[in-house]
């Protein structure tokens, strides 16, 4: 980590660094992370926005541009299916198991207070 | 005879002469909680056991739920998806019809990557909310239906009855043209017989083939389906209260 003075950098400096990349890369709201993890648990999922916003308990205004967002940076892979954006979980073995490391440390009491600190420090929503 | 492809029920097998034809489309149709996931997973199961490999297509159930049905029955889906044996893909009718459309879709490529024989759409209920026109229903089932062929798969697909008990207005089911676009339909019933629910299988049709016409009990075990005897000396089994026959009637026409 680039400063001691940081309390996140100070919380989070017994996370390997690729997780922490990884978390401040692609978890920036709480909607990412319950996105990240419905993937993680029905990794053979597709569907549109709408459906997606449904199977998680959100509105699709809520998803939209966070699975666009986590599309762009790889951890899904977008298609346009006739009008409609349809998502599914990447299928690049190296991103999958960046998503396993980053449910695995989020299921850990160690890290999982330290990972939501980082989001209500760092984020949108 | 032509190959025939088991459905993992010794019982239904026995019922549709053989088993059910390849890459052909077959309904299970049935009351809640009767056993049409059950006999689904059977299905996709004893398909990766004979090496041909299996998709569930699931339009309601989170894959999670599969996984754990599947092991109350013994049949670790975790590790059959691991082996390459299964895929348990989670989408909805609207999404996986435009999906199976396209040239090299998603979906497509899952069924490629498995060589996949065997597909489970549970379940096609799912599909009445595109359309109230029962034509324009009766199409986009048959379409969807025609995708699946193409890529060589023989379908099963479950259906929810509107009703617990008894009959169903079965002509109208028919009707409804979902019967015009199946090569099979074998509808399950909860009847009760002496203040005890029982459960009964019927195979109503199976396109270019004999079938057993009559109606069988079946359980569900720890081995999953399981097809008993057939009903004797009751009838209106498909009220699903059914009453016995006259003796003399029994006489004359039951085989003892």
């Amino acid at each position: 980590m680039n400063t001691k003075n940081d309390l996140i950098a100070r919380m989070m400096d017994d996370m390997q660094e690729d997780l922490i990349v990884f978390i401040k890369d692609n978890v920036d709201s709480f909607v990412k992370w319950d996105l990240i993890r419905f993937f993680y648990e029905n990794p053979h999922t597709i569907d549109s926005v709408e459906n997606i916003a449904r199977y998680t308990g959100r509105s699709p205004g809520a998803v939209q541009g966070e699975l666009a967002e986590l599309a762009t940076h790889g951890l899904l892979e977008e298609n346009k299916v006739g009008r409609m954006a349809v998502y599914a979980l990447s299928s690049d073995p190296k991103v999958r198991q960046q998503i396993a490391d980053f449910i695995q440390a989020s299921n850990d009491p160690k890290f999982r207070p330290k990972i939501i600190f980082h989001l209500l420090k760092g984020m949108k929503a | 005879m032509n190959q025939r492809v088991n459905t993992g029920v010794p019982g239904l097998d026995k019922m549709l002469n053989g088993g059910l034809l390849p890459q052909t489309s077959n309904l299970v149709e049935g009351a809640p909680g009767c056993g049409k996931s059950t006999l689904g997973m059977q299905f996709i199961y004893e398909g990766t056991q004979k090496g041909e490999p299996g998709i569930i297509l699931t339009f309601e159930e989170f894959p999670q739920q599969y996984y754990r049905d599947a092991a109350t029955y013994g049949w670790d889906f975790k590790k059959l998806e691991r082996e390459g044996l299964l895929r348990v893909i989670m989408s909805s009718p609207e999404v996986s019809k435009a999906d199976l459309e396209r040239v090299n879709g998603t979906i497509e490529k899952m069924i490629d990557a498995i060589h996949a024989k065997r597909i489970l759409v549970d379940s096609i209920s799912q599909f009445e909310r595109m359309s109230e026109d029962p034509v324009v229903l009766r199409n986009l089932i048959y379409s969807f239906l025609n995708s699946l062929k193409r890529k060589g798969l023989t379908t099963m697909l479950t259906r929810e009855s509107s009703y617990l008990w008894g009959e169903s207005d079965t002509e109208e089911e028919l009707d409804s043209g979902l019967s015009f676009v199946v090569d099979s339909y074998i509808t399950l019933r909860y009847v009760e017989i002496d203040s005890t629910v029982n459960r009964a299988i019927i195979v109503m049709k199976i396109r270019g083939s004999a079938h057993d016409t009559r109606i069988f009990q079946f359980d569900i075990g720890a081995q999953g389906m399981e097809v008993g005897k057939p009903f004797e000396g009751q009838e209106g089994i498909l009220s699903g209260a059914p009453t016995r026959m006259a003796e003399s009637f029994i006489k004359a026409f039951v085989k003892r």
